[in-house]
């Protein structure tokens, strides 16, 4: 009953603070294996940060970080992390086969080079978000929805068992963002969970089966169809941003 | 935050012991209290001042005047002094502005250098207009600036005056001796093994008294660079006039000469390095060399010694 | 005098190119991290510990002196991190404040020690613009030493420090130690900087950090190559300069290597193919549309997709001049777009994009999409 299962992701007691001030306040959320789940919230709410911490990326103040029931430190490779685009200089000197052959980097090993067979890997990834034609080009030269995929590629490369995307169709084509859906929906088949910061409130429904919804606090978190009410986005987006809002965070 | 003010508290107790360090002695009750510059001039003084003068000197041995930037203690005790005393014709390079301040406020400074008459100065290669400061090689000539110290010293303390004039005369005297003894020392020299190789031009003095052809690495001014073409330079000459010796110096870093050397054995030829040569301060006090006559014996003793013996080359 | 005869030259030259080929190699990272103050900081902070190692120790010995100003340039880079975590300072305001504070400290060092006895025989000022003729054979000793191990672990971490430079965060990601490989390539860079410190001194180290990663940025497209070139560059900076200091006297060796250097930087910025700024206004003076043509080829261009199978279908000015502001000069840009070869008349007095004008267009489009976010 109240024995740890192994969720693949599971925050307790998250709180996350710049400066003093709050950026996530006492979140609890359990992640099963295989979910779809979206991060919703208005600006300022704390996902990105949220995000980062699972990554290990910002040390919090309060609470515990777990994958798989093994504590942050020890899940190293464990999530394949998709970033804000924004995030990252795209004027490196570098193309985009090189890019997605990154993702190989925990696999290959100190000090040794990747091969032939990483190549592989590279390539069949880029097979399946459409970018083989691109293989060669230098990443300066890629569109926004191109460059996305070039980092879904990357993360798919390193086939981790959960992916954590943030806010990935941002300022993406029609195209790309039907692309991406597809890759995400074939990967939740096999069994991976994918974890989205999503900012389109009309898709939700039809992307995905499981929804975090914060601000600051986590507001409620569960099945889309149970949790993704108007009651609860009024919750989370209308009103003050702040501690003060309801409580209550539920587990699936 | 307690960090930001301990890193900006650092240069502040540094600055604060810089300070701190040589609080002023008090006065003794009679002795008139001035301040030298480097400790050739300290010595100089010192010698005609006697028990009635106190003399302080900026720089001690193995210090460069070329390069000493004065301190805001050394500020401190030139103003608090009765007279400064540096050796001028910009030996100081980096205290001109600061003796210059010195006497816009109407403290009394003297440059003992420029005691000696323009005529008998080396004009400058380098630089036109300007001469070669280290005229205390020339034995001769340096008895030259005893008379304007002596003057100032008169003036300062008439009631001393006598035992003034009575110390500087008998210091001509022995100075006169000494540069006697210089010209017989390096007669053990043939004219053509008369070639002084030195870290920097410091020697040019020496070299028009007693005969002998000066070369320096760096220039008049340790404050220039030597760049490699200087080196290969002065390495061929070497090479070419079989020096058998070259000289670092007391006041400046070894390692000019120690490339110069390397670049001459790479030619093939074995220079030595002859020995150490006080050129811009004196020895530590207290030894022989801590005074200017026990510096100019020890100077070429040294020199003569080092290229009285041929060379080996290989 | 035959060029590498003489034992002097040989010897500046290869210190130099060893300088040059770790500053260009690791100094490449730097500018690709954005860190390129950084190395201008560790070079300053090098300074009080040049001169701290000389009044512990009494000693003169390269390898103290040089370890001394490492040490200090490794904690002026802790203290930065420090005074960015624990406090609201900016970045580069932080480097700027450890850059300033650090080297200050120095100067005091240095003016204190010179009542020290003998200090001057430690040649400790010449650090400051370096002192290149005065290199001895185990200097360049140890600074080959030095050398081929940074860039022998640059080598072994070479994706480690790829994956670091352009995505910390995926790095994480994946499971590598970021924290610590960021220490390490920073000791790398520190390590770079205090090979160089006796050739060109403190005040012009950071130059030979910045200025041939940044030169070589403009000739190349992927890291390796780039940083190769960088590392070409700096070595052939390094061996010109003590070639030309070794013919004209007084030329001091390192500034003169930082102005050959300087030299091929502008050279690159103004010359490189893709990127230079002679290339690209060779390249768009003959296509370019000066910024009003821009959004009146854009609209052509447009409207020509809603006819994709009939690239000649011409739109009226009407309709071009209702999609543009109403002070654009339509019929102006449209006549300078024809002289271009971008557009043309069509059948009916309309306009349409030519096949260059539509590449061109395409082209601005990637850019763009390139550029932004």
């Amino acid at each position: 009953m109240n024995e740890r299962q192994d969720w693949a992701l599971e925050v307790e007691d998250l709180t996350v603070a710049y400066a003093d001030k709050p950026v996530l306040w006492d979140i609890d959320l359990q992640v099963p294996e295989g979910v779809k789940m979206a991060i919703i919230g208005p600006n300022g709410a704390g996902k990105s940060t949220l995000v980062k911490a699972a990554m290990g990326l910002v040390k919090p103040v309060a609470g515990e970080v777990r994958i798989f029931g093994r504590s942050r430190e020890r899940a190293e490779g464990q999530i394949a992390y998709v970033p804000q685009r924004a995030t990252l200089s795209w004027d490196f000197p570098t193309d985009v086969i090189d890019v997605v052959t990154m993702g190989t980097y925990g696999r290959v090993g100190w000090f040794r080079r990747c091969g032939s067979a990483e190549k592989e890997e590279a390539m069949a990834a880029l097979e399946q978000v459409g970018m083989t034609d691109f293989a060669r080009r230098p990443i300066a030269a890629l569109s926004g929805g191109q460059q996305q995929r070039v980092l879904l590629a990357r993360a798919l490369v390193q086939d981790a068992p959960i992916y954590i995307l943030d806010e990935p169709f941002q300022g993406v084509d029609a195209p790309t963002e039907r692309a991406i859906i597809e890759v995400l929906d074939e990967l939740a088949d096999i069994g991976k969970t994918i974890i989205v910061v999503h900012h389109d409130l009309q898709t939700i429904t039809e992307y995905f089966n499981a929804v975090l919804l914060l601000n600051v606090r986590a507001i409620d978190s569960g099945l889309v169809e149970e949790v993704f009410t108007e009651e609860n986005l009024r919750l989370t987006f209308g009103g003050r941003v702040g501690v003060l809002a309801a409580s209550g965070a539920g587990g699936l | 935050m307690k960090l930001k003010t301990t890193l900006a508290m650092v240069p502040v107790l540094i600055v604060m012991a810089a300070c701190g360090g040589g609080a002023p002695a008090p006065t003794d009750g009679g002795a008139v209290r001035v301040v030298a510059t480097t400790n050739i001039v300290g010595d100089l003084v010192r010698t005609i001042g006697g028990p009635n003068v106190e003399v302080e000197a900026l720089m001690g041995p193995g210090i460069d005047p070329h390069l000493y930037k004065a301190s805001a203690g050394d500020v401190r005790r030139m103003s608090s002094a009765e007279a400064i005393f540096y050796s001028g014709v910009h030996l100081e390079g980096k205290m001109s502005e600061v003796l210059e301040r010195m006497g816009e406020r109407g403290m009394r400074t003297v440059a003992v250098a420029e005691c000696v008459p323009e005529e008998n100065l080396i004009e400058s290669t380098g630089f036109s207009g300007l001469h070669d400061p280290h005229v205390w090689f020339d034995v001769a000539l340096w008895s030259q600036t005893v008379g304007c110290v002596v003057e100032t010293m008169a003036d300062l303390d008439p009631d001393h005056a006598d035992a003034y004039r009575e110390r500087a005369a008998a210091y001509v005297d022995e100075l006169v001796a000494l540069d006697g003894w210089v010209r017989e020392r390096v007669e053990d020299l043939a004219p053509e093994q008369r070639v002084l190789v030195t870290a920097h031009d410091a020697f040019g003095y020496f070299g028009r008294a007693y005969g002998f052809e000066v070369r320096g690495l760096l220039g008049v001014s340790t404050a220039s660079e030597a760049g490699t073409s200087d080196v290969q330079n002065l390495a061929g000459f070497i090479v070419e006039h079989e020096i058998p010796a070259i000289f670092v110096e007391t006041s400046v870093p070894p390692r000019y000469v120690q490339a110069l050397q390397e670049a001459v054995r790479a030619r093939g030829f074995g220079v030595e390095i002859g020995g150490s040569l006080y050129s811009d301060a004196l020895g530590n006090p207290g030894t022989p060399a801590g005074t200017y006559a026990g510096t100019v014996r020890a100077n070429v003793e040294t020199i003569v010694t080092a290229l009285a013996e041929p060379a080996d080359a290989d | 005098m035959d060029l590498f005869g003489d034992y002097t030259l040989r010897l500046v030259a290869l210190g130099s190119a060893v300088l040059g080929a770790t500053s260009g190699a690791l100094g490449s990272f730097a500018y690709l991290r954005r860190q390129s103050l950084l190395g201008d900081a560790v070079s300053h902070a090098a300074l009080p510990g040049i001169v701290l190692a000389f009044m512990l120790t009494g000693s003169k010995a390269p390898l103290v002196l040089m370890l001394g100003a490492g040490l200090a340039g490794w904690i002026g880079t802790l203290a930065v991190q420090v005074v960015v975590r624990r406090s609201r300072v900016p970045y580069d305001s932080a480097l700027g404040i450890v850059l300033a504070v650090f080297f200050g400290v120095g100067l005091v060092l240095l003016t204190h020690i010179q009542k020290l006895p003998n200090a001057a025989q430690a040649g400790l000022e010449s650090f400051l613009f370096g002192q290149a003729a005065s290199l001895l054979r185990r200097d360049v000793v140890t600074m080959a030493v030095l050398g081929a191990a940074a860039l022998v672990i640059l080598l072994l971490l070479w994706k480690e420090f790829k994956v670091l430079s352009f995505d910390p965060d995926f790095a994480a990601g994946l499971g590598l130690p970021v924290r610590r490989l960021d220490g390490v390539l920073t000791l790398l860079l520190v390590v770079a900087i205090i090979i160089g410190l006796q050739t060109v001194g403190v005040v012009l180290m950071s130059a030979m950090i910045v200025a041939p990663g940044a030169a070589a940025r403009q000739w190349s497209r992927r890291l390796a190559p780039m940083v190769a070139m960088a590392a070409a560059i700096g070595i052939f900076s390094g061996v010109t300069g003590s070639i030309f200091s070794s013919y004209l006297p007084r030329l001091p060796t390192g500034p003169t290597i930082v102005l050959v250097l300087s030299a091929i930087f502008v050279i690159s910025l103004f010359m490189a193919p893709h990127r230079g700024l002679l290339w690209r206004s060779l390249r768009f003076g003959v296509l370019r549309t000066a910024p009003d043509l821009d959004p009146v080829l854009m609209h052509l261009y447009a409207l020509s997709h809603q006819h994709p199978d009939d690239p000649e279908h011409g739109h009226s000015v009407a309709v071009i001049r209702t999609m543009s502001p109403p002070e654009a000069k339509v019929d102006a840009a449209l006549e300078r777009l024809a002289d271009r070869g971008l557009a043309q008349r069509t059948a009916v007095g309309g306009w349409a994009p030519t096949p260059i004008g539509r590449r061109e267009a395409q082209r601005i489009l990637d850019r763009e999409a390139g550029e932004g976010s």
